[in-house]
């Protein structure tokens, strides 16, 4: 038997479909520009002059004067994105799964530390990070180090690891696996779910960061993809095309990645608001 | 016979507890507990950032905030952002899931996580698609200009500027915002349903009686996601309009970060990171009062 689809679904169906248009019409915007021959940029909202000027400019063709500043910040985007979101998932599991199932002493001291932490405005110590940080300025290390740690990425672990049995680890235990291998072979496995939004949402933070990156890498073989885009679009006479093209670099990869596991979201937003 | 070399199970607990928790430990140390000392430290000092001399001045950085202009812009601008990012992001979010849970199974999945995207994209790469679709001679103003006879400065005009800026923070939150909401409708039970079928609600009459007060605990945390954002707002001001037209889009960040940085007033920086900090200390417990009594009328 074949369901039969109301009208009201079409409307409804219809209707969604005009506002994720309205949605997604900033990056359909962007991709034509970046394609869009250099004296039509802005004056076309349709594809018009199809070039790919703006992206060869990219690679230091086409007018650039700086060869490869732009590839440079876009593997420079990745060296500092992805070793932070590996360390905020580490940290995580680590201080999740000692809080949650060690149950030893110092504990409380933790989660009160944390607790604070978790509401505290870290604006108020942008001043001093900057002056601890300054020996390591325009490196890399100066850019993970002092935002490598999520409070938020702890607390998802935490609330993860308390709902999982405690016998799941005891009976481990029992049969004489050491703390680091049950982290390892057991907590790690059973997190697959959180650790992908952790990972992901990490990630993406850090790779859309612009405050501190402007403030501790300002040389221009140092600067991420996204500082760069800022540094380089804010005098008034920079190309339009070239910006729009690498916008779209910027935000391409952030998407393709969050679709690929767009299927654990779901169970990690219902978990999230446990 | 107790062996003195072997560790009772308590003492091993204890010890790789606290190996796990050391890296956290230490970075809370370098970059929470001594910034945080500085800073206080800081807040009562003149001091320009590279100079040697450092003057302490009391507590006159905090009585010249009250006098400053930009701290005024800021702290009214934090409650202006606030209110209508709060009301639009969660009418947004609310619209976007109500509609996307009456879609077909099939697309329901794939038109969430589109709606989703915005949030992904960072507020640069949205700063450059702003500024340029504004722009005098863009394709926009263009047609306003021939066909309506408009001729508006969007990104310098005081009474656009800063709807520009809520518009771009609405659009790049309502997705999210609408994923916890649809989970929360999603979790309604099938029989909260037949019932309200029985009783003949449905419609804006069931919103409002039914499916509202039972997602009430997710709308209380959209509502202080959405608080914690309009107090971050930094990098949409920062690239489109610098604060202006006349301080309307400035925000607390952006004048920490200005004060500090750009001005070197590191003391006066750190004195006006604290009175933010203050503010959003103060309202984040009105909210939470608020929500309290609210969830407490609907019986959670």
């Amino acid at each position: 038997m074949k369901k039969k689809i109301s009208i009201k679904t079409i409307i409804i169906t219809i209707i969604t479909l005009i506002l994720l248009a309205i949605s997604l019409f900033p990056f359909y915007y962007m991709v034509v520009q970046s394609f869009t021959s250099w004296d039509l940029v802005d004056k076309t909202l349709v594809p018009a002059g199809f070039t790919l000027r703006s992206y060869e400019y990219l690679i230091g063709r086409g007018g650039s004067t700086n060869s490869l500043m732009w590839v440079k910040a876009l593997w420079n985007s990745f060296v500092v994105s992805f070793p932070t979101a590996v360390i905020s998932v580490a940290v995580g599991l680590a201080i999740g799964y000692s809080v949650s199932k060690l149950k030893f002493k110092g504990e409380r001291m933790i989660m009160n530390t944390l607790l604070f932490q978790m509401f505290f405005p870290t604006i108020i110590l942008l001043v001093p990070r900057y002056m601890i940080t300054r020996p390591l300025a325009n490196s890399y290390a100066g850019m993970i180090i002092p935002l490598c740690i999520s409070i938020w990425a702890v607390f998802m672990y935490i609330n993860y690891f308390k709902t999982i049995p405690d016998d799941v680890f005891e009976a481990a235990r029992i049969d004489g696996a050491g703390n680091l291998k049950i982290l390892a072979m057991i907590a790690f496995p059973i997190t697959k779910s959180v650790t992908t939004i952790v990972f992901l949402s990490i990630f993406m933070q850090r790779w859309s960061e612009l405050m501190w990156d402007m403030l501790i890498s300002p040389d221009i073989n140092m600067q991420t993809l996204n500082v760069l885009i800022s540094t380089q679009f804010k005098p008034m006479g920079a190309f339009p095309g070239p910006m729009y093209a690498a916008s779209v670099i910027l935000t391409l990869p952030i998407i393709i990645l969050f679709l690929c596991f767009s299927k654990y979201f779901k169970e990690g937003i219902s978990f999230m608001l446990k | 016979m107790k062996n003195k070399f072997k560790l009772s199970p308590g003492k091993k607990r204890g010890i790789v507890g606290w190996l796990l928790n050391a890296p956290y430990l230490i970075y809370s140390l370098v970059f929470f507990l001594i910034p945080l000392i500085w800073a206080a430290w800081l807040s009562v000092m003149d001091w320009n950032l590279m100079s040697k001399n450092k003057t302490f001045v009391g507590l006159n950085n905090f009585k010249a905030l009250f006098t400053d202009a930009r701290v005024q812009a800021a702290f009214v601008n934090s409650f202006k952002y606030l209110v209508p990012i709060v009301i639009l992001c969660f009418i947004g979010g609310l619209i976007i899931a109500l509609l996307v849970s009456k879609l077909p199974d099939k697309i329901k999945g794939i038109v969430a996580v589109l709606f989703f995207i915005p949030y992904l994209t960072s507020g640069v790469a949205t700063s450059v698609v702003v500024k340029y679709f504004f722009n005098y001679n863009s394709v926009f103003n263009t047609f306003l200009r021939e066909h309506f006879n408009l001729n508006i400065n969007w990104l310098t005009d005081e009474r656009f500027a800063f709807w520009i800026m809520v518009g771009i923070v609405v659009w790049k939150m309502s997705g999210y915002y609408a994923l916890f909401i649809l989970s929360g409708i999603e979790s309604i039970d099938v029989e909260v349903n037949e019932a309200c079928a029985l009783d003949g609600s449905k419609g804006f009459h069931k919103l409002i009686h039914v499916t509202l007060p039972i997602i009430m605990p997710t709308l209380t945390t959209v509502i202080v996601l959405a608080t914690g954002l309009a107090f971050g707002i930094y990098t949409e001001p920062y690239l489109l309009t610098g604060g202006g037209p006349n301080l309307t889009t400035t925000s607390w960040q952006l004048e920490i970060y200005n004060t500090s940085f750009t001005r070197f007033q590191s003391g006066y920086g750190a004195a006006m990171a604290i009175a933010s900090a203050v503010q959003i200390f103060i309202t984040l417990r009105i909210i939470n009062f608020v929500t309290d009594k609210l969830n407490h009328k609907f019986g959670y």
